[in-house]
Parts: C-alpha cells; sequence; structure tokens
C-alpha cells in the first residue's frame, strides 16, 4: 500500500517502520520525543515506542553525538537528530575524532552503526545558525557518509540504508523541500542504495549535477530548457562521500558539459571535488569548462537578504546557456 | 503556447532546412500568416503561424536544420513560473507525483563526442576545422594538434567541404542503404522500335510497358521486407518517375498506370513533374511508389545499372535510341533500337520472373503502336 506523503512524513515513516523492525534501533535527540521534534520527523514515535526507545536529550549537542558513538560501539543503532545544521559544530569532536575512524581504530572489532539525521539548507527564512549547508566539512572526513535525499520516496529509502550500515551515516535533510510535495511512498521495508547517484532526467546535451533542494531548481531550469529542445541529463548526488565518480563521469563524457548547481559557498564545497574529478579524468570529452551555480562565499545572510543568497532557476538556465555557448 | 515547434511535416521526415524566414523578431503575426519557408528530403514546405502573437525569438537563421519537435520560434510575453520562496516551509501542492529516477547512470550514457585535449578543441576552432565524425591519429582515435593542422590545409587547398542538405542528403541515405541490403541482378536488352508510328511518345510507351510487365509478371511489382523477410505481391501499380533536377533526384509517384486511360496518366506525369520543378510537391506524392522507371537516355548513355530502392524489388532503366547495323531475317538493316536495363532485387524475385517481365515489356515496346 503506498500512501501519498512529503519528505519529513516519509522520514517518519522509515524512522517506524525500522523501529518496528530492529529493536536495536533507538532515536535521540532535543524534543525528539513528547514534542514529535520541531520539522515532526519524530512524531508518534515515543507514543508507540516508549521512552526507553525515544530520548529527549539536554541542549548538548556533544552529548547527543558522544551518546551515539557510545551506544553504536556497544550494539545499539542509534538515530540521532541534530536540531539544524548551525548546532551540529559542538558535534565535530565525536564525529571526526571517534565515530569516522572507531572501525579502523579498533582494527574491525568496533564499529560505529550511528545516524545522524540533520534538517539542513536555507529558504525558510530562520534565524542565524539555521540555514547552512556544510555538508563540505563532513564529506571531507574519510569513515563519514554523507548523505542527502532529494524526495519523499528516496528519503524514505536512503534512511533505512542510512540505518542499517554498519557504519556512521550524516542524513542531511533538505528542510526547504520537507513538505514541497507529496508522492506514493509505499512502506516496503526496501532500502535504496547508497554509494551511487540517481539519475533523475536522461539528457543528451548537458549534465546537471546537484542534491538535495537545490534538485527542485535543477528540475525546473531542466524542464525550461526542454522547451527550448536543450536536453539537460539531471543527476543526484545523493551520496557526498564516498562519490560516485562512475556514473557522473560516463555521463559527462556522453554530454561533453557540466554545471554543478549547491547551496553552499563556493570555495572548497562538494562541487570543486567533483569539478576536479572531471578535469582530471574526462578532460578530452569536455566541450566546455564545468560550470558552479552556488552559493556565495559568504556568512549564510539573515532572511531579508536570503533570497539574493539563494541560487535559483535563472542562475541555472543561464550557467547552461553559457555553458552550451562555448564554442 | 510560448514555443512553436516544428511539426511532423509527413511520414519519415525527422528534419527540415530552413529556407526563409517570412517574419523577423519583434513582428506581429496573425494565425495562419506563413512564417517560413522549410526544405524537407521531399519538398519547399510553407509553416503558417498556429496563433496570434509577437515573435520574441526565431531559431536558427536560413540552412539550419531543425528536427521534427524542436522549437522554431519564441512567442512574446508568456510568463513562466517565477517560483520565488516566501516564508517558512513550503506546503505540498495538491499535484502527487510518482518518483522517478535510475539508480546510477541512464540507460542513454555512452560517450560518442570526439576525444581531444582542450588546446585541440581550441585549435579547431579557431582554425575552423570541422571536427565530427573525424579518426584522430592519436591513442583511441583521439585528435591531436597535427590532425586538425592537416584538415585545415586540405580546408584551405581544395576549400571547405559543403554537407549535403535536403534531396541529396536523402539521397544519398537511401542510395548507402540500398546498396547495403539488396543483392542486385541488372538484365540488358535492346528493343527494336525501328517500326513505331510518327510521334509515339516514349515515356508512355515505357509506362505502357512496365503496365504490361507487371501484369504479366507480379513478382515484379511487390513490396519487400528484408527484415521480415516478407513480401506483398500489389495489385496496383504505382510508378515512381525519376525526375533530375539541380537539389538532386526526385521520384513523384504516378498512380494505378494499371487501370487509367494514357491521356490521363499523360497529364498526371506533367503535373507531377511541373511541382517538382516548382519544388511544390506534396510528400504524399513521393511515397508510396512500387516499381521504378528511370529515362536517363533523354540525356546520355545506353545501358546502366540503376539502384533497386527497398521496399520495391524492380527499376527499369531506358537509354538512348540509337541508329544501328541489326540482322532482319538474315539480311543487314538499320533500325532504331531502344536500350532498356531492368535491375531487380534478387531476394524478392528470382531470375525467371525478372526475364519474364522483361519479355513482356520487350514485346509491348515493339508494337507499332499502342494507342
Amino acid at each position: 500500500m503506498s500512501n501519498s506523503m512529503t519528505m519529513v512524513e516519509a522520514v517518519n515513516l522509515a524512522l517506524h517502520s525500522e523501529m518496528q523492525r530492529d529493536s536495536s534501533v533507538v532515536i535521540l535527540g532535543e524534543d525528539v520525543g513528547v514534542n514529535g521534534g520541531v520539522f515532526r520527523a519524530t512524531v508518534g514515535l515515543r507514543d508507540e515506542f516508549g521512552i526507553k526507545r525515544v530520548l529527549d536529550t539536554p541542549l548538548a549537542e556533544t552529548m547527543i553525538a558522544g551518546l551515539s558513538v557510545g551506544m553504536a560501539s556497544q550494539g545499539l543503532k542509534p538515530v540521532a537528530e541534530i536540531q539544524f545544521m548551525g548546532f551540529i559544530l559542538a558535534a565535530m569532536e565525536h564525529l571526526i575524532g571517534h565515530a569516522a575512524r572507531l572501525r579502523h581504530r579498533t582494527r574491525g572489532r568496533l564499529h560505529c552503526p550511528m545516524v545522524l539525521r540533520v534538517p539542513f539548507g536555507g529558504g525558510i527564512h530562520a534565524p542565524e545558525h539555521h540555514s547552512e549547508s556544510t555538508e563540505a566539512l563532513f564529506a571531507h572526513i574519510p569513515g563519514l557518509r554523507v548523505v542527502i535525499p532529494s524526495s519523499p520516496a528516496r528519503a524514505y529509502g536512503l534512511l533505512l540504508a542510512a540505518i542499517r550500515n554498519p557504519d556512521p551515516v550524516i542524513f542531511m535533510e533538505p528542510k526547504r523541500i520537507y513538505r514541497l510535495n507529496a508522492q506514493p511512498v509505499e512502506d516496503s521495508g526496501k532500502a535504496l542504495p547508497l554509494d551511487t547517484c540517481y539519475t533523475l532526467r536522461e539528457g543528451a546535451d548537458i549534465t546537471l549535477i546537484s542534491w538535495g533542494a537545490m534538485i527542485k531548481e535543477t528540475l525546473e531550469a531542466a524542464d525550461t530548457l526542454a522547451e527550448q529542445a536543450i536536453s539537460c541529463e539531471v543527476i543526484d548526488l545523493v551520496t557526498l562521500n564516498p562519490i560516485d565518480h562512475k556514473t557522473i563521469l560516463a555521463s559527462v563524457a556522453k554530454t561533453g558539459r557540466c554545471v554543478i548547481i549547491h547551496e553552499a559557498p563556493k570555495s572548497c564545497a562538494v562541487g570543486a571535488e567533483i569539478s576536479a574529478t572531471i578535469a582530471e579524468r574526462e578532460l578530452l570529452n569536455l566541450q566546455a569548462p564545468v560550470n558552479r551555480v552556488t552559493g556565495y562565499d559568504t556568512v549564510m545572510p539573515y532572511y531579508r537578504m536570503e533570497n539574493h543568497y539563494m541560487p535559483n532557476t535563472t542562475d541555472i538556465i543561464d550557467a547552461v546557456t553559457n555553458t552550451l555557448e562555448f564554442s | 503556447m510560448k514555443y512553436f515547434k516544428l511539426p511532423d511535416l509527413g511520414e519519415g521526415l525527422p528534419e527540415a532546412e530552413i529556407v526563409e524566414w517570412m517574419i523577423s523578431e519583434g513582428d506581429q503575426v496573425t494565425t495562419d500568416q506563413i512564417l517560413a519557408t522549410v526544405e524537407t528530403a521531399k519538398a519547399i514546405i510553407e509553416i503558417p503561424s498556429p496563433q496570434d502573437g509577437v515573435i520574441a525569438h526565431l531559431f536558427g537563421q536560413a540552412g539550419d536544420t531543425i528536427h521534427t519537435g524542436e522549437p522554431l520560434l519564441e512567442f512574446a510575453g508568456e510568463e513562466d513560473d517565477s517560483g520565488t520562496v516566501v516564508g517558512e516551509l513550503k506546503k505540498s501542492s495538491d499535484t502527487t507525483t510518482e518518483d522517478h529516477f535510475f539508480i546510477g547512470a541512464a540507460p542513454s550514457t555512452q560517450a560518442h563526442s570526439q576525444k581531444m585535449t582542450p588546446a585541440v578543441r581550441s585549435l579547431a576552432s579557431r582554425l575552423n576545422v570541422d571536427t565530427d565524425n573525424r579518426q584522430g591519429s592519436g591513442e583511441n582515435g583521439q585528435l591531436t594538434t597535427d590532425d586538425i593542422e592537416r584538415l585545415a590545409r586540405t580546408d584551405r587547398t581544395h576549400g571547405k567541404a559543403e554537407p549535403l542538405r535536403g534531396v541529396r542528403k536523402q539521397m544519398a541515405r537511401n542510395m548507402a542503404r540500398a546498396h547495403a541490403e539488396v543483392v542486385p541482378v541488372t538484365l540488358n536488352e535492346d528493343v527494336d522500335i525501328h517500326d513505331w508510328e510518327d510521334n509515339e511518345d516514349i515515356t508512355m510507351r515505357l509506362i505502357h510497358a512496365i503496365a504490361v510487365g507487371c501484369k504479366a509478371e507480379p513478382a515484379m511489382n511487390t513490396w519487400f521486407d528484408g527484415q521480415q523477410l516478407a513480401r506483398r505481391v500489389l495489385s496496383k501499380i504505382n510508378l515512381g518517375v525519376a525526375v533530375d533536377t539541380e537539389q538532386g533526384l526526385f521520384v513523384p509517384v504516378v498512380r494505378d498506370i494499371g487501370n487509367r486511360s494514357l491521356s490521363d496518366i499523360r497529364d498526371g506525369l506533367n503535373q507531377l513533374r511541373q511541382d517538382v520543378i516548382n519544388r511544390t510537391i506534396p510528400p504524399s506524392e513521393l511515397q508510396g511508389g512500387t516499381i521504378t522507371l528511370s529515362n536517363f537516355g533523354t540525356i546520355a548513355g545506353r545501358y546502366a545499372s540503376p539502384i533497386v530502392v527497398p521496399p520495391t524489388v524492380a527499376i527499369l532503366g531506358a537509354g538512348v535510341i540509337r541508329e544501328q547495323v541489326v540482322p532482319v531475317a538474315g539480311e543487314i538493316a538499320v533500325r532504331r533500337v531502344l536500350p532498356l536495363s531492368l535491375t531487380f532485387d534478387h531476394r524478392a524475385a528470382t531470375g525467371g520472373e525478372a526475364a519474364r517481365f522483361m519479355r513482356a515489356v520487350l514485346d509491348d515496346l515493339a508494337r507499332k503502336s499502342i494507342s
């Protein structure tokens, strides 16, 4: 049976589904229990599974991360929530210093099957610390998987995969599209594969690579360009570490042109890694320089300036046009 | 409608070339006003406007090829959605869409472009060298600086190669396909037409003879499907008549030559020829031929090996009528003879069937008169 639901409902469904199947799955975080989460991602779970499996924590991200590493190393599967990306910095020490390297440090004796769910990204006119896209900080760390869904159905399947993965996963949820579109999601219990890109549109003229909420603008741009007979291949990166370069390189070999779209600032972001790899390994098929449509190298502005910061559909269309016009 | 896309201009026509724009950007146009003329592989066609409006942008200039379904022009003033984000989380819209994706690469993912370094690509662009479908001398066919310079030298010495267009391009494709598929056998024979009455119309005599031949041997008037290994023996004889023009080879079709009066056929043929010359012939008049006549003898040549174009299985060529010394009842005589060349597809017909067709054609042409 498949019900139509939004991404945040699909996240809730996946949590519910896996908690039923696997008694080692526990939820922890700020306001995840009684309140049901600020975005209602964990609503109803405390009532159903009890306070031993759905833990309201103090306002202490360091503790949430540390607790998760400890639980994971001792046989539980914690799914922790950091309320907003801006608050994740206090958890870095545990994530980078311990979660990412537990398997390596113990030569495989211990591993760390934890998931850290974190809503991220701008465009919802939130206050400071609530709108950043700092995925590159984590994608840079060997041992951390970084996974970002862009649709309800894929959020469900990818979150199941993240929970079942034996190593730590930073599961970043693009909150701008949490409730944007509903689509049928089946509670099938089937995980989708990690470590692979997802091709959302097949195209021949140019490859567009994006992830998270910017997939919305990327698909809109592809639709508009299709009316001008420009055929865009749209690749959702999904797993930012490790990156599925094979899919990207094959697509660029086909189209010869590529635009990367992300909300994060441009410098040293994941787009730079993709661009560099294309230059290293697919140079001979490139018909034009790889172009990037990104946020600015600045602190995420407050809401009045926020729309100036966010890349939009027109920016993407312009970048595609410039890339296609490069002789 | 914001974008007006090139409509389907007739069966089997995937593209058209813009001949001339009748309007410019900024013009106000009305419904059915002619926007452009385009040339397909078969005809020149006028494209009328589907609506009233102001032209914002023309896609392509005269000489550019537009594929069916690609935009030809854009009308002004029809807005796209703005997509601005306002306050808090946007709520789910009413439309629910199925999730659609490929895990990993899309099925069509396959490299097909020319490999070269950016420096070589830039050199090719600077020297205006066309690199499509060029095999390079580098590793795995990679184009090198030397390749580009050599191609540029050839262009400089001999001029740039001119890409085939329209009918000529279609002819090249059709002939290559025919050559790859058909198993041709050609029969040559002369027919003595010395006793023809004055003013016999050679073309009409040939058409009549083909009709007689097809009735005697229907195996020559068939469509053959080489993939299915199946043939249709056709009751109607629709004769394709090769017409040579500066733009290339046209083969308009004279319908049902087995059942129409000679004068009716003559009028029809004249009209078709005129339409071909004026390039106003509709694509439908170039389709559905069941057998072909090539009367190259109006120019020069005795025998030929005409090419059968699938799905038809036979083509008759007629050469220049000449006077020739021939034995007649043991005596030497000088007679007018017409040389014929019949090519048939041996996949679809036997040598015996072709020879019987030829026999009937020869006998009919040997008659003094058919009127």
